[in-house]
C-alpha cells in the first residue's frame, strides 16, 4: 500500500538520482574539455616556442621558453603537470606580463559576465511576452510576419548590428561613447548600453521564436484540453498550463545560447573596446599568450559545461517529462 | 463572393513555405551571380586604385570609393566567391567527417568505443564554436587556409552528434529489418538505406550550419585572425572600413550588407523548409 509520503519519496529519489546522473555527465565532459584545452598546444604544427621567438631567437630563449610551457618532457609527463597545476588552482602565468592567468581573468570576467546578465535579463522580458502574445494570438498574418523578422534579425551578425549602431548612436549623435569603460556601477551603463542592445535584439529574435513554437507545441497536449474541461481558472490555465510546460524548452536553449553569447562577446568587446575576457583572448592569441590562450579556453568550456547542466536542471524542475 | 477569392487564394500558394524557399533562392543565386559577373567582367578590379580615397557613391562608382581609392562595389562582389566558398569548405568538409563518425558511432557495438567517442564529442560541443576556432588560430596563424582546417577539426563533432542519433533511430526502423532478412550484404544495407537516411538530417542542419560558418569566417577576419588586409573579404573590408566610419559609412556598410543579404537569404530557406516539414 502506497501512501501519499512514499509516493513523493520516490519522486524526490528519482529527481535526485536523475540530477546526479546528469552531474556525473557533466564531469566527464568538463574532464573532456580541460583535455582538450591542454591538447590544442600540442595540435600546433611545429613548435609553440619556436613560433612565438621567431626563425631568428637564440636556442637558448627557445629552451627556456620550451621549460616554462613545459615542451621538454613527454606528452604524458605535460599533461601530469598541467593536471597538478590546475588541481593547486593556478593556470600558469601569461608570457607577455608574467601575471598569474587566474588573476588576469578574474579582472576580465566581470564585465562579460554584466554584459551577458544584463542582455539576457532584456531579451527574457521581451522575448517571453513577444513569443506568448503571438503564440495566443494564433493569427496567421502576425505569425507569419513574426517569423520572417526574426529569420532576418537571426541571420544578422553582431558585429555589423555594432556598427550600425555606432554609426547612428556615436557618431551621428554621440549618445554613445565610441571606447572606453568604467567599472563603477552607475557610470558603466554608459558604455555598456549600445553592445547590450546589440546582443539583446539578437537574443530576442532567438528566444522568442523558441518560446512562440514551445507554447504552439503545448497548445496541442492532452493536458490542455483536460484543463479546459475541468474549467480551471483562467490565470492559474494560462500560468500552470501553458506557460510553465513551455519554458522548459526556453531553459535548455538558453543555458546553451549563454555559451554562444560568450563567443559572441570576443566580437562585440573588440568592437567596443571593453575590458572583458574576450578581447583579453584577441590579444593572447595575437601576441601568442599560449598559457592565456588556454587558460580563457579552459574558463569557456567550464562556463558553459555548468550552464548547461544548471539549464538542463531547471527544465526538469519545470518539466519532468524533459530527459536529463 | 468573399468565401471564393479565400479558396482561390489558398489555392495559389502551393505549399507552406514556398515563398521563403523561393524568395530565399532567388536572392542568393543573385548574390552569387553578381559575385561572378561584376568583379571579372567589371569596368574595375579589385584591388586597383580607381579614383580619389573617400569619394562618396557616384553612378560611377555606386558603392563609392574606399580609404585607398578601391572600388567598394568591385570589392564587395569580389567577396562573394571568398567569402562563401570558404564557408562552404567549412560545413561541406565537417559534413563529410561528421556523418560518417556519427553513423559509425551510431552502429559500433563496442559499449567502451561509443562512451570514449561520445563524449570526446561532447566535449568539443562544449565550446563556444568562435571561441575555440579563435584559440586555435593562435597555434595554426592567421590565414583563410587554418580557418577551413580549424573548422574541419571543431566543426565535425556537431554532425557526429546528430548523424549518430539518426542513425540508431534508422538502424531499428523495419526496411532495415528486411534488408537483413533478404540476406544483403552490411555493406549494401549501409550505402542504401542508413547514409541517405542519416545524411537527409545532417543536410538540413548543414543549411542552418552554413549562416553560423559565414559569420564565423566573416567574424574572424574581422578580428583580423583570418584573411589579410589587401584581400576583398567581407569581414576584413568592414574591419578596415571601421576606422572611417564618420567620414565615409560606405566601405563598412556594403560590405555588412552584402554579408547580412548572404546569410538572410539562407535563413529564409532554412525557414521555409522547416514550415514545409509541418511546423507552423
Amino acid at each position: 500500500m502506497l501512501n501519499r509520503k512514499g509516493f513523493v519519496n520516490i519522486i524526490k529519489s528519482e529527481f535526485l538520482s536523475r540530477v546526479l546522473g546528469r552531474l556525473i555527465r557533466s564531469i566527464a565532459v568538463a574532464f573532456w574539455v580541460m583535455v582538450i584545452a591542454f591538447t590544442l598546444m600540442r595540435l600546433a604544427p611545429g613548435d609553440p616556442a619556436l613560433a612565438r621567438l621567431g626563425p631568428g631567437a637564440e636556442p637558448e630563449a627557445i629552451e627556456l621558453l620550451q621549460k616554462q610551457l613545459r615542451l621538454d618532457v613527454n606528452p604524458l609527463q605535460q599533461f601530469w603537470g598541467y593536471f597538478v597545476e590546475l588541481l593547486q588552482g593556478s593556470l600558469g602565468d601569461s608570457l607577455q606580463t608574467s601575471t598569474p592567468v587566474l588573476s588576469l581573468i578574474g579582472q576580465t570576467l566581470p564585465v562579460t559576465i554584466y554584459l551577458i546578465l544584463l542582455s539576457t535579463f532584456f531579451a527574457l522580458l521581451l522575448s517571453i511576452p513577444i513569443g506568448t502574445a503571438i503564440a495566443w494570438s494564433g493569427r496567421s498574418p502576425l505569425v507569419y510576419g513574426f517569423r520572417t523578422i526574426t529569420a532576418m534579425l537571426l541571420a544578422i551578425p553582431n558585429f555589423f548590428l555594432a556598427l550600425v549602431g555606432m554609426l547612428f548612436f556615436s557618431v551621428k549623435h554621440n549618445w554613445a561613447p565610441v571606447f572606453g569603460y568604467n567599472t563603477s556601477f552607475p557610470e558603466n551603463l554608459r558604455y555598456l548600453w549600445l553592445p547590450v542592445l546589440v546582443n539583446t535584439i539578437i537574443m530576442t529574435s532567438v528566444i522568442s521564436r523558441v518560446v512562440f513554437s514551445s507554447i504552439v507545441e503545448t497548445k496541442r497536449e492532452e493536458f490542455v484540453e483536460t484543463g479546459i474541461i475541468r474549467g480551471v481558472g483562467k490565470s492559474r490555465f494560462f500560468w500552470f498550463y501553458i506557460l510553465k510546460p513551455s519554458l522548459a524548452p526556453t531553459v535548455v536553449l538558453l543555458s546553451y545560447m549563454m555559451g554562444t553569447m560568450l563567443g559572441a562577446t570576443v566580437i562585440l568587446e573588440t568592437i567596443f573596446s571593453l575590458p572583458g575576457i574576450g578581447r583579453e583572448l584577441v590579444t593572447a592569441v595575437l601576441v601568442r599568450d599560449y598559457p592565456v590562450v588556454q587558460g580563457i579556453v579552459l574558463v569557456f568550456g567550464a562556463i558553459t559545461v555548468f550552464l548547461s547542466f544548471m539549464g538542463d536542471l531547471v527544465a526538469y524542475y519545470l518539466d519532468r517529462r524533459v530527459k536529463i | 463572393m468573399k468565401e471564393g477569392v479565400m479558396t482561390r487564394f489558398r489555392n495559389w500558394i502551393p505549399m507552406p513555405g514556398s515563398v521563403g524557399i523561393f524568395t530565399g533562392t532567388i536572392m542568393f543565386i543573385s548574390l552569387v551571380l553578381a559575385g561572378l559577373i561584376i568583379p571579372n567582367f567589371g569596368p574595375f578590379k579589385a584591388n586597383d586604385f580607381v579614383g580619389e580615397p573617400f569619394a562618396s557613391m557616384s553612378a560611377k562608382h555606386p558603392f563609392g570609393l574606399d580609404q585607398l581609392g578601391r572600388d567598394v562595389m568591385t570589392r564587395t562582389f569580389a567577396g562573394v566567391p571568398i567569402d562563401l566558398g570558404v564557408a562552404f569548405l567549412g560545413v561541406s568538409i565537417p559534413f563529410i567527417i561528421g556523418t560518417i563518425v556519427g553513423i559509425f558511432l551510431g552502429l559500433a557495438k563496442n559499449r567502451y568505443f561509443i562512451n570514449l567517442v561520445g563524449s570526446i564529442i561532447d566535449g568539443v560541443n562544449a565550446f563556444p564554436l568562435l571561441v575555440l576556432a579563435i584559440a586555435m588560430i593562435s597555434f595554426f596563424g592567421t590565414g583563410l587556409q587554418s580557418v577551413i582546417i580549424i573548422l574541419s577539426i571543431t566543426n565535425w563533432a556537431r554532425y557526429a552528434r546528430i548523424a549518430r542519433t539518426r542513425a540508431i533511430v534508422v538502424s531499428q526502423q523495419n526496411y532495415i529489418e528486411a534488408a537483413k532478412t533478404l540476406g544483403y550484404p552490411r555493406w549494401r544495407t549501409i550505402r542504401k538505406h542508413i547514409v541517405p537516411n542519416v545524411s537527409s538530417e545532417t543536410i538540413a542542419y548543414a543549411l542552418s550550419d552554413f549562416i553560423l560558418v559565414i559569420m564565423v569566417v566573416s567574424g574572424l577576419s574581422f578580428l583580423g585572425l583570418a584573411a589579410t588586409p589587401p584581400l576583398a573579404e567581407w569581414g576584413s573590408m568592414i574591419a578596415e572600413g571601421r576606422s572611417y566610419l564618420s567620414q565615409a559609412w560606405w566601405i563598412t556598410i556594403f560590405p555588412g550588407a552584402a554579408l547580412c543579404w548572404a546569410a538572410v537569404s539562407l535563413s529564409f530557406i532554412v525557414e521555409g523548409l522547416s514550415r514545409r516539414d509541418g511546423g507552423m
